[in-house]
């Protein structure tokens, strides 16, 4: 027999289990529609949970990779767009090697990395992608763009692809329970969601203009 | 000059591998390894002149491939390339002989910048 499980619908718990130590940014909550607790992703952040505890985010041309290990349950997730680079023109997403590929890498190397440090094995990892909406008024197509890099970055790595909701013109809001591995996927209005693009806007404008290198640091 | 690329990401070497292109560094001979553990393994035969390692991975961490180098009397040239560098990274990368820290993403400026003095 299950305990009898008590949801209050407006309360607040209190018992929010401790993240892992540099995810103390991250917005966490108890969801009582989904009697789960929930983080929840903004543009440029990742997330990596041990237990019981689903990842939310909203995406409209960003992707995000859902990763878990299937034998642990470990999982997490990013959100992410490539950066616009002018460089390389429209060819920027389809080169492996350009900056603004190169930033996409860094979002995935982190997600994995933060994931095999906790425990997750490379081998047992299983990838769900989502996103990528052509939903920017812009004469390039972020998503498109974006579509196209985890593509290939999936292929490089040798990464299978578990399942995947990519494209087209909606935004979608995203769950991720990676416990179960389940991924639920609502497609959104695309009128009603101002505040998603502007955000999006935004996030798109700092990473095309921060410069696209780390330091260097000599010994 | 013998170069080799620790990363468990086949991507992040490609990139790597492009980027000392970029940077000016042609015509070297290029290893590739995908963690520590096969890196020293492949260091006996393989016998590179710098190694440009990656932090976190599996197996064994570049960190580790670094000391365990260091503790053997190795002279080998090593950097890391990562995305990841805390102070204490830092300051654990100094004290086993590291020569640099380049976190990602990197510019070819920055390859040229830290590798410049051992690159002939």
């Amino acid at each position: 027999m299950s305990a009898p499980s008590i949801s209050v619908f407006g309360a607040t718990r209190t018992d929010l289990p401790a993240s892992l130590p540099q995810f103390g940014h991250i917005r966490r909550y108890w969801d009582p529609l989904h009697e789960s607790f929930a983080a929840k992703l903004l543009p440029g952040e990742y997330y990596v949970t041990l237990h019981g505890e689903m990842i939310v985010t909203v995406l409209g041309s960003c992707v995000s990779a859902c990763v878990r290990d299937r034998a642990s349950g470990l999982g997490g997730m990013n959100h992410f767009m490539l950066p616009l680079d002018r460089s390389h023109g429209e060819s920027a997403w389809a080169d492996a090697t350009s900056a603004a590929t190169r930033y996409g890498n860094v979002a995935m190397e982190m997600l994995i990395n933060d994931l095999l440090k906790a425990g997750a094995k490379r081998s047992n990892l299983e990838f769900k992608l989502v996103g990528g909406g052509k939903v920017l008024a812009a004469m390039t197509d972020v998503g498109a763009g974006n579509i196209e890099f985890i593509r290939n970055y999936m292929r490089t790595e040798g990464f299978a692809v578990a399942g995947e909701d990519l494209g087209d013109v909606y935004p979608r809001k995203v769950h991720f329970h990676p416990d179960s591995g389940k991924v639920r996927v609502k497609k959104l209005q695309s009128t009603r969601n101002d505040t998603i693009f502007a955000r999006e806007r935004s996030y798109l404008q700092q990473v095309s203009s921060a410069p696209q290198t780390g330091d260097v640091e000599l010994f | 000059m013998k170069i080799m690329i620790v990363d468990d990401s086949a991507a992040m070497r490609m990139i790597v591998k492009k980027t000392l292109r970029q940077a000016g560094f042609e015509g070297h001979e290029i290893t590739e390894a995908e963690d520590g553990a096969k890196a020293l393994a492949a260091i006996q035969s393989a016998s590179p002149d710098l190694v440009l390692s990656d932090w976190n991975m599996p197996n064994m961490t570049g960190i580790e491939l670094l000391e365990k180098l260091a503790a053997s009397g190795s002279k080998l040239k090593f950097g890391f390339v990562t995305t990841e560098a805390t102070a204490d990274m830092r300051a654990r990368a100094t004290t086993a002989g590291a020569k640099f820290l380049i976190s990602k993403p990197f510019t070819p400026e920055s390859f040229k910048e830290a590798l410049g003095p051992f690159i002939n």
